[in-house]
């Protein structure tokens, strides 16, 4: 068999890795093999946590609902729960977003809505 | 539903709610407004039974119910539900969609409230938890984890500060100074007597979260010994206690 050499194919894979991990700190984007390991781990937690952004988004919604529910003294019941067993019970097809987002900003209005909602 | 908001933000239930939920169900239905109908019996009835037509002389509602109209319009005439491009009140940043998230103006440290709280006979725990939940702003509806929103607080008179049972001589305190035989271990009594504020900051420090943004959240806390206290000037208000076990049982 003819010899031939590998010549610059896998310097050319692994450019395009050196690209993707170009920002990361200190060896991660700097040495070959490290390049590569991070780029794979890299990719996994983007994967994973793509999902894990809705878990967190409604976390954050449930709470921020929770806290301006809560500020409500007039009503016994000022908790998330029992906001939204009255809302189901009454019907009112809002997400959680859009509902932490009227928190903010027009808290006044949720407020208001919750006075009617809960009994 | 637009029907409860009789103040001057009546427009917002009327031109984005009905949107939302027309969104919402219209996806899975073709003809949307039969599916909008349903829900809005039911509120109307739910909620104006109480207050009767005859007497809201004060209160003028805007109802928007669908058996009181008398032109029904079709959804692409009703002027509700047009779907204008661009949509005239999103022409900047689209507030709704994207979850808020605070600007820098929104925490500067010069505009956070500053509450003072007394911790004579309080129970520690319970108080150094209310402290924690305010300075990281857990209890505001603004909160969000990567930023700081809380408030400061100021805790006077931390040497009177109480804890149930025995606590007093079998609570201890330890530190380490890192060489072999360095921990140090002292009760609740004695670092009282030496030192009372570290009692509160190590209660409140080990409920704050531990980090950059922890570390930077403990600065917020103020603790003195006696009834003084050196902020007058940023105008302090009582903490608001919702717990009703925090003082001391006798």
């Amino acid at each position: 068999m003819t010899r031939i050499k590998r010549g610059y194919i896998a310097r050319k894979r692994r450019t395009k890795i050196r690209l993707f991990t170009s920002s990361f700190r200190g060896a991660h984007s700097r040495l070959t093999r490290t390049i590569s390991q991070q780029k794979i781990k890299a990719l996994v937690s983007a994967n994973r946590d793509r999902d894990r952004k809705k878990r967190g988004f409604r976390g954050l919604w449930i709470h921020r609902i929770n806290a301006i529910i809560g500020k409500n003294k007039k009503k016994q019941y000022n908790r998330y729960s029992n906001l939204l067993y009255n809302m189901y019970k009454g019907q009112w097809l809002l997400n959680h977003k859009i509902v932490a987002q009227m928190g903010i900003l027009k808290g006044n209005c949720l407020l208001m809505i919750a006075n009617e909602i809960i009994t | 539903m637009a029907l409860v908001c009789g103040s001057a933000s009546v427009t917002f239930p009327s031109s984005s709610f009905p949107r939302h939920s027309h969104r919402n169900t219209s996806s899975s239905s073709s003809s949307s407004l039969v599916g909008l109908q349903f829900p809005f019996h039911k509120l109307v009835s739910l909620s104006l039974s109480p207050s009767s037509s005859s007497n809201t002389n004060a209160r003028t509602l805007r109802i928007h119910s669908q058996q009181q109209d008398s032109s029904i319009l079709p959804p692409e005439q009703d002027p509700r539900f047009l779907c204008v491009e661009p949509e005239p009140r999103f022409k900047g940043p689209d507030i709704w969609n994207k979850t808020w998230y605070p600007k820098a103006a929104d925490h500067v440290n010069t505009e956070k409230t500053w509450y003072v709280v007394d911790a004579t006979d309080k129970v520690l725990g319970r108080l150094a938890s209310t402290i924690a939940i305010h300075i990281r702003g857990k209890n505001l509806e603004t909160y969000t984890p990567s930023v700081d929103m809380g408030a400061f607080v100021i805790v006077v008179n931390a040497e009177k500060v109480a804890v149930s049972g025995k606590k007093r001589t079998q609570k201890l305190y330890r530190r380490h100074s890192g060489r072999p035989g360095g921990m140090k271990v002292e009760t609740f009594a004695q670092l009282q007597n030496r030192i009372p504020e570290r009692i509160i900051e190590h209660a409140v420090r080990g409920m704050l979260p531990k980090g950059r943004l922890g570390r930077r959240l403990f600065t917020h806390l103020k603790v003195y010994e006696g009834p003084d206290h050196p902020h007058a000037a940023q105008k302090p208000i009582e903490l608001p206690i919702q717990d009703k076990r925090i003082y001391l049982q006798r």
